[in-house]
């Protein structure tokens, strides 16, 4: 079978051999990937970035699986492990450009205590967290950003757990850069990407998702359609509000925004300035 | 470099300059006893080389770094204890998996769990060679000086480049314990190899595609233009996930073999008075300094006692354990857990009787305690 | 010389550890193979400490890696002395800060040399801290396994640089000291 290449301007950083991709028909992460890649496009033809600079690093699920798409250099790592691998990658070479594309479980559930010590340290990475609110590539079990009271696999009663609101926890640790964003609004999200890929330190992005298949069948919404236009509804974009004051909640709201915005030295450069200027 | 210098070094430090010699890069740690000090003593000195030391906040972050800095080009290292080593389990097979250079310095305490911090043991003799899931190569070296730690930390990275493993060097609490002169060779006097660089270009060149002649893929850094993944699942030669039979059984077998069919850069054992041997005592680590003091007071008794010691603990010289049992009526395996290097002895000599002697101690056992417990066979 | 095993046991805080690494550097430098481990309670001051040495004149033979019965002993404390008695070879060589130690405490068959190792360092070189640079500079008189010069070139390369002249004078006296001993 012939196989017709560059049909579209992203496809340079695509490996379309490995067409079809696995997501499910209605999938978001399609979406959040493609925001990515029109970011990293635009801002190669400004000659503000050199892609192949780029490391994209994946952990495990769904969305880890972008790894084997991309036509970057790439990672798909063990489970939750993507983070100290990209921090790795960034201190052994400081010209490359580590960007964390992982899912809710594998970031804020089995990686937790990366994702926290790495914006402790403001280590310098991108880490965008698709957010679709469940385990989905194993079948639908509780995450730790399921919202309360919804039914999961292993949750057959209801979630009695809170969730996080990533926006927060990477505020508080420390982090230079957080936005929450929807798949509802790729432009957005691309908007997003495009400032957070030129700044210092750790840049943290949560993407709000829709999984139909899995997440959208626990709480009866089976049309991708449906799912999609309910997402619409939940999330309301606020400017100018503090990472405290946003919500997270499928009931109340989930607050999309730009929270945090800092210009604090990267760890790459505090490491560089002790190095230099102190005595051991 | 300049010339050879002298250095009173315990394991630890040795091996950190064994190290820095090999052209260490990158090192990240998390702090454990037995291992601290050669972290700290890296944390200090590295940066003087041009290499990052950094503070992981767990020995999962600590591995996964290294395997990330090994792919942007740098040589890497950790090092850690039974307690650490037990939580790198998953990514030393995601090094093994994905074919990563990475050397692993683990300091053995006496476990299993947090154990006894402070004191000596053995136990990972067999945990060092399948410490994940899943069938994949990996090589072990144990020294028993510093001298040795410094020597085989050098050739650890030698191995890990040249085949694209990860190298595992085995010492033990007594070892880093001990201070002891070490010889500082530095090149040409002492060999430092590096990886294999891609001859194809970018649209050409797949990471996973071995040269025939040694079954190790030559290796693109990132940053370099050739956008290679590197893939924990099973995958083929551009690193492409292929849950299928033939691929499957072609990564395994060569992750396998390409160790076996460099057997000749690994292999390494040491024997002391073995050539006409009727008791054969093997033992590794510290513990065959002891062994050794067995010997050579037998001997001057005029009792024909031998040792071999394994260097390359996985693989282990084959061979040359068969050639220094050949005239023994017996091969008594000391070891300081309770039986398992003995039984990879048993598996090489067949026909001699095979006996252990386990030694839970907590310190290094003196030459009169392994006679005592040994006493029934001699 | 096969194997030559050295200990050197006092209280925490009279420097020991510091004095068996000298040690150690200066027979390196001489030429030999040295083993050198230690052992210390926690306690920074007042507790055990120990240093043990093994040294040989070839790596190869470097075999079990502690002392088991010293062939030369250092005690600069009494208790530490009764402690350790019993890892020190019946006709070791056995030298004590008589400071510290009466005659009546050494045991029979050892051939003992009594200095005043703190008396002289608190006396003659102002602090009691150089003592065991004091033992050192005696130790190489003594056994004659390294010169003074050589204790001193080790001194110069590896103490901190405001305690140099204060340890070289230290270890000069130590040396003179043994020499009136008749050693």
């Amino acid at each position: 079978m012939a196989v017709i290449r560059n049909i579209h301007p992203l496809d340079r950083f695509l490996r379309p051999e490995r067409l079809p991709h696995m997501w499910c028909p209605g999938c978001g992460i399609g979406i959040a990937l493609s925001a990515f890649l029109r970011a990293v496009n635009e801002l190669e033809e400004e000659g503000r970035i050199d892609s192949r600079k780029i490391v994209f690093v994946t952990g495990i699920g769904c969305t880890a699986r972008a790894s084997g798409y991309v036509r970057f250099d790439a990672a798909h790592t063990p489970h939750g492990r993507a983070i100290p691998y990209a921090m790795g990658v960034k201190l052994a070479n400081p010209d490359l450009i580590p960007v964390v594309f992982s899912g809710d479980g594998d970031i804020v559930g089995i990686g937790g205590n990366h994702f926290i010590h790495a914006a402790r340290r403001n280590m310098d990475m991108l880490v965008i967290m698709v957010n679709n609110m469940i385990y989905a590539l194993t079948g639908g079990q509780v995450a730790p950003t399921t919202p309360e009271k919804i039914y999961t696999t292993t949750t057959p009663w209801g979630n009695p757990e809170r969730p996080f609101n990533a926006v927060t926890l990477a505020w508080i640790a420390g982090a230079n850069y957080v936005a929450r964003w929807s798949v509802t609004h790729p432009e957005l999200l691309k908007n997003s990407i495009k400032k957070a890929l030129l700044m210092e330190g750790f840049r943290f992005i949560e993407v709000l998702s829709i999984c139909p298949e899995v997440y959208g069948r626990h709480i009866g919404f089976r049309s991708p359609v449906e799912l999609y236009t309910h997402l619409r509804k939940v999330v309301k974009i606020r400017g100018k509000i503090r990472p405290l004051e946003t919500e997270y909640d499928w009931e109340r709201g989930i607050t999309l925004g730009e929270f945090v915005v800092r210009d604090e030295p990267g760890f790459v450069r505090r490491l560089m300035e002790v190095v230099k200027g102190g005595k051991a | 470099m300049g010339e050879a210098s002298l250095g009173f070094l315990n394991a630890n430090q040795a091996a950190a300059e064994g190290a820095i010699t090999a052209g260490l890069k990158f090192f990240a740690g998390y702090p454990i006893t037995p291992a601290s000090d050669l972290f700290e003593y890296l944390a200090k000195k590295l940066p003087k080389y041009g290499g990052v030391v950094v503070q992981s906040e767990d020995e999962i972050a600590a591995i996964n770094a290294i395997i990330g800095a090994s792919w942007a080009g740098a040589k890497a290292m950790t090092a850690t204890s039974g307690p650490g080593f037990s939580l790198m389990a998953e990514s030393i097979g995601f090094a093994a998996m994905t074919e990563t250079p990475i050397v692993i310095i683990q300091n053995m305490r006496a476990g299993p769990s947090t154990g006894v911090a402070t004191a000596t043991g053995q136990g990972e003799v067999m945990q060092s060679r399948w410490v994940s899931h899943g069938h994949y190569g990996i090589v072990v070296l144990t020294p028993f000086s510093s001298q040795e730690a410094y020597d085989l930390t050098i050739k650890a990275f030698n191995i890990a480049e040249r085949l694209r493993v990860p190298v595992v060097v085995l010492m033990d609490y007594v070892l880093v314990h001990t201070r002891e002169r070490v010889v500082l060779k530095k090149p040409p006097e002492v060999e430092v190899l590096e990886r294999k660089k891609p001859t194809k270009p970018p649209g050409e060149y797949r990471p996973y595609e071995p040269d025939p002649e040694d079954l190790v893929p030559p290796m693109a850094n990132y940053g370099e233009g050739y956008a290679v993944l590197v893939e924990s699942m099973a995958h083929d030669e551009r690193g492409y996930y292929a849950p299928v039979d033939d691929v499957y059984e072609r990564l395994v077998k060569r992750l396998v073999d390409k160790i076996e069919v460099n057997r000749h850069m690994v292999v390494e054992s040491a024997t002391y008075h073995t050539d006409d041997a009727e008791v054969l005592f093997v033992a590794f680590g510290s513990v065959a300094r002891s062994v050794m003091s067995v010997v050579k007071e037998a001997r001057m008794e005029g009792k024909k006692y031998g040792l071999f010691r394994p260097i390359s603990l996985w693989p282990m010289d084959e061979k040359g354990l068969r050639k220094a049992a050949e005239n023994a009526e017996q091969v008594i395996v000391v070891e300081m857990n309770y039986g398992q290097l003995v039984r990879e002895v048993e598996r090489i000599v067949r026909d001699k009787p095979v006996h252990l002697v386990p030694l839970l101690k907590l310190d290094l056992p003196t030459p009169e305690e392994i006679v005592e417990a040994a006493r029934r066979w001699l | 010389m096969e194997r030559l095993e050295i200990m050197i046991a006092g209280r925490g805080g009279q420097g020991i550890l510091l004095a068996g690494y000298l040690l150690g550097l200066t027979l390196i430098k001489h030429g030999y193979y040295v083993v050198q481990s230690e052992s210390y309670s926690a306690e920074t001051r007042g507790g055990d400490s120990r240093s043990e040495l093994i040294v040989l004149k070839e790596q190869g033979e470097a075999d079990y890696m502690r002392v088991r019965r010293a062939d030369i002993a250092v005690f600069m404390y009494g208790e530490q002395l009764r402690k350790y008695s019993d890892k020190v070879r019946n006709d070791a060589l056995v030298i004590v800060d008589s400071t510290f130690i009466k005659p009546e405490e050494l045991r029979e068959g050892w051939r003992s040399i009594l200095i005043p190792f703190s008396r002289i360092a608190e006396e003659q070189a102002g602090t009691i801290r150089v003592a065991n640079i004091v033992m050192l500079g005696a130790l190489a008189r003594i056994t004659g396994l390294y010169t003074l010069d050589e204790l001193k070139e080790t001194i110069q390369r590896n103490v901190k640089p405001g305690w140099i002249e204060l340890n070289l004078r230290a270890a000069e006296l130590g040396y003179k000291v043994a020499e009136e001993h008749g050693a």
